[in-house]
């Protein structure tokens, strides 16, 4: 139910045990490794194979096994795959799968280059199709598109950049050649261009050239020595066969689909090795022995140290963490605050002198998160699915924490809901007044807070003071167990005493209809003015000469009440989220229902309801989260929360595919 | 002619709000738009994270036609109630108008800041993904003025009776 205590252990065992040992401890995921600070007469082991290496075995798998997918999709759901389980593996069933792993990463090799053959192929034959559409003018004609002519003729074969018909290209040349034109043919012709062929006797070639020229001719494309439609037919089974051997490469590639399983353990197998490796230069050696170090997570050490020296021949040495700046942290709670770890991680894990935040954490997370949202029927969709996610897919580790702690915030938002009558929006009034003609009627159990913004304002002051007033106390009890006890009672009492005081007065102005007996506000002015005076008298006791003292202490005042004004006035943004998701939510009803015809407005009614509901509520999720943590770590953290920790990172098996067996 | 000044005064204190949060928030959700889609360009997995940094600046538009609902409920522009729009006075129609000035400023600068903000966040989802979380919150930290903007023009249009 809290941080979690570390030990450091020194273990030590004979160099050819050492690689034994190191997949031991990768397998458990326990210890955190560090490197030793000494580094005379130790040096770094040395490996074979280097992580760069690796690395590359490793993508080469994973590329084999996306290609796999992309011929192959695995037949399974987008949410059962979201929350797919990994196989779980025995030590001896992982050393049986080891031993394959580099015949394995042969045949992902060998997948990447069918893929890249295939690739290739499919290039090839798209060059061939474009070689025989370019053709496709020239079919006609059955001399080879470069030829030029005999000793005694010239033969022009090419282009013209307009629409010519034979008769138009003739009209054409008798105006240009008075001694009479060339044989002519217009093998093919388009509004673009008309690919002509024209023979002349080599005598009259530099005129009719010059005629053709003025036209705008241009020769054909030279490289091409074959009659047309021969060379078409080529193309076309050129293309055919490359595309065939694309299919080739593809259907071998299909065949190998039965060894997704051994691709899936090589892609783990690769990066455990390459995170093995990484981690290596950790570990000191001399001539005999090896030496780890790292942290283990106490509760753990006795069970780690007894397995280790049954299984191997090693010297371990056990020691405290208690004045280690460095040692890591990590969180253990029960599930109920467990979900909310994640929230705290993302802004810092604790410092060596803070507490666990998350336990007194969670409750405020949920219920501010209630409040914000406020609307019982988004909360009983997030709390019906998150519900159905735990107990039909059954998460774990990490996704298990998001889907409690949405599970959770919705039952919060149910609660809050229903105290403010928000179900849909109005749908109950909407559907009691449109639907059926009743009398509007409100479901609240306690108020609408459109009616009356001004009360749950004040209540949300209110929330916001006992939020901060945990972390004031949360400060207090850190102090007092840092053996600070003065600073305890200096740091904390006052303020209490300041803001209880205030509140009386703070309300009387904001709502003057508020009934306060005035015994309350008496005593609310000397709880103010003697907290005031604490401050003063309190705060700069850290300063030697009476001046300082006094400076100080003002100081301090004039922070303490700047300070708090604008964390409570944060608090106001309860108030205004959850207007807004109340408010935007009768918007969608009111539209839903403006025909008078009641059979068209139900028509209406039901796709508006849903698309406007789903949108309302993915908006205002997102905006609840955001705000709800900004809270937590603006407002909240900042009275007691140092942070600045490390979290715990063990030399594990990140695997994706596969887990070990607990033993 | 007269008889409607209070009321056109409101429904342009309205319109100013839901206009004003709107552009805002169109030009900065479509500012980031563009930064998002740049990252995707590079590594599509990393779309839902910029989504969310999309849609942040996105909600001043909405509170925006939140207090413009609120306030032309209240006056019966919704209902269609010629009688209580022609009963709303000049001054009172000044005053929603001055009601509605908060959400329509704040609401207009805090959607661009915003959008900055969650620009830059962009970036960090960008080099390092696993910190999304720190640049929604950099992004929600702006959002903070539009929130206080939205609430006090949401007491001022309740408190006008």
């Amino acid at each position: 139910m809290a941080k979690l205590k570390m030990k450091y252990l020194e273990i030590i065992v004979p160099v050819d045990e050492s690689k034994r040992i190191f997949d031991y401890l990768q397998h458990r995921s326990v210890i955190e490794l560090k490197k030793h600070d000494e580094t005379e007469g130790l040096y770094a082991l040395n490996s074979g194979r280097t992580p760069a290496q690796l690395e590359k075995f490793c993508d080469v798998a994973n590329d084999a096994l996306g290609i796999l997918n992309k011929y192959v999709p695995e037949s399974k759901g987008l949410i059962s795959s979201f929350f797919s389980e990994p196989e779980e593996l025995t030590e001896k069933e992982f050393n049986e799968r080891a031993e394959k792993a580099d015949s394995v990463l042969a045949l992902c090799y060998e997948i990447c280059e069918l893929e890249r053959k295939a690739a290739e192929s499919l290039t090839a034959a798209a060059k061939h199709n474009a070689l025989r559409d370019g053709l496709e003018p020239w079919l006609n004609l059955d001399l080879p598109l470069n030829f030029r002519g005999t000793d005694s003729s010239s033969v022009f074969i090419g282009t013209l950049p307009s629409d010519f018909s034979e008769e138009a290209l003739k009209t054409a040349l008798a105006e240009k050649l008075e001694d009479g034109i060339p044989a002519v043919e217009v093998i093919s012709h388009s509004k673009e261009r008309s690919c002509i062929f024209a023979a002349c006797h080599s005598s009259e070639k530099d005129n009719v050239f010059g005629a053709l020229r003025e036209l705008g001719f241009a020769y054909a494309a030279e490289s091409e020595s074959g009659i047309p439609a021969e060379k078409s037919r080529e193309f076309e089974a050129a293309t055919l066969s490359c595309k065939a051997e694309a299919d080739e490469s593809r259907n071998k590639i299909i065949s190998l689909a039965e060894r997704r399983e051994d691709i899936r353990f090589a892609c783990d197998y690769f990066a455990m090795r390459k995170e093995k490796y990484e981690s290596l230069n950790l570990i000191s050696s001399t001539q005999n022995v090896i030496l780890i170090e790292g942290y283990v997570i106490e509760n753990k050490v006795d069970n780690l140290v007894k397995n280790l020296e049954k299984n191997f021949n090693a010297a371990v040495t056990v020691s405290s963490t208690e004045d280690d700046e460095d040692a890591p942290t990590a969180f253990e709670n029960k599930p109920f605050a467990a979900a909310v770890e994640s929230i705290t991680a993302m802004y810092s894990m604790p410092g060596k002198n803070d507490v666990d935040p998350n336990p007194v954490m969670s409750i405020f997370y949920y219920l501010l998160f209630g409040i914000m949202l406020s609307d019982a029927g988004y909360g009983l969709l997030m709390a019906l699915g998150c519900g159905f996610a735990k107990f039909k897919l059954k998460p774990k580790g990490k996704m298990k924490k998001t889907v409690d702690m949405y599970f959770w915030c919705g039952l919060a938002t149910i609660f809050w809901g229903a105290l403010f009558g928000s179900w849909f929006g109005d749908l109950p009034n909407v559907i009691a007044t449109r639907f059926l003609g009743r009398e509007p009627l409100s479901v609240a159990l306690w108020f609408e807070p459109v009616q009356d913004p001004m009360k749950l304002l004040l209540f949300s002051f209110l929330f916001g003071i006992i939020h901060l007033f945990a972390g004031v106390g949360i400060s207090f009890y850190q102090m007092w167990k840092q053996g600070s006890k003065l600073g305890a009672v200096c740091d904390c009492i006052p303020v209490y005493m300041l803001i209880i005081g205030i509140c009386p007065l703070a309300v009387g102005i904001m709502k003057p209809d508020a009934a306060i007996p005035p015994i309350v506000k008496t005593i609310g002015t000397y709880l103010l003015a003697a907290g005031a005076i604490l401050i003063v008298l309190t705060a700069g006791r850290s300063s030697k000469n009476i001046i300082g003292k006094l400076g100080l202490g003002l100081y301090g005042l004039y922070n303490a009440a700047s300070g708090w004004l604008g964390d409570i006035l944060s608090y106001s943004r309860l108030l205004a989220l959850g207007l807004c998701t109340g408010v935007i939510a009768t918007v969608i009803n009111t539209l839903g229902t403006i025909p008078e015809n009641p059979t068209v407005r139900l028509i209406l009614f039901i796709p508006v309801f849903i698309f406007g509901h789903i949108v309302n509520m993915a908006i205002n999720l997102i905006g609840t989260y955001v705000h709800t943590n900004r809270l937590q770590y603006v407002e909240f953290f900042g009275k007691f929360y140092e942070g600045g920790g490390r979290s715990f990172t063990p030399l594990a098996a990140n695997t994706k595919f596969f887990k070990f067996k607990e033993d | 002619m007269t008889t409607f000044l209070g009321a056109v005064l409101a429904i342009l204190g309205g319109v100013l709000a839901a206009v004003c949060g709107g552009v805002g928030s169109a030009i900065a959700v479509g500012r980031v738009g563009r930064a998002a889609a740049g990252v995707v360009t590079e590594d599509p997995s990393k779309f839902g994270k910029v989504l969310i940094l999309q849609i942040l600046p996105g909600t001043q538009g909405l509170y925006g036609f939140l207090i413009a609902f609120l306030l032309f409920n209240q006056i019966g522009l919704i209902s269609g109630d010629i009688a209580a729009l022609q009963a709303i006075e000049p001054l009172k129609g000044l005053m929603y108008l001055c009601a509605c000035l908060p959400m329509a400023i704040g609401g207009f600068v805090s959607a661009i800041h915003q959008g900055n903000a969650a620009i830059a966040g962009v970036g960090i989802v960008a080099k390092k993904p696993e910190e999304s979380g720190k640049a929604i919150i950099f992004a929600a930290m702006v959002e903070t003025y539009a929130v206080l903007a939205l609430l006090i023009s949401i007491l001022a249009v309740f408190g006008i009776k």
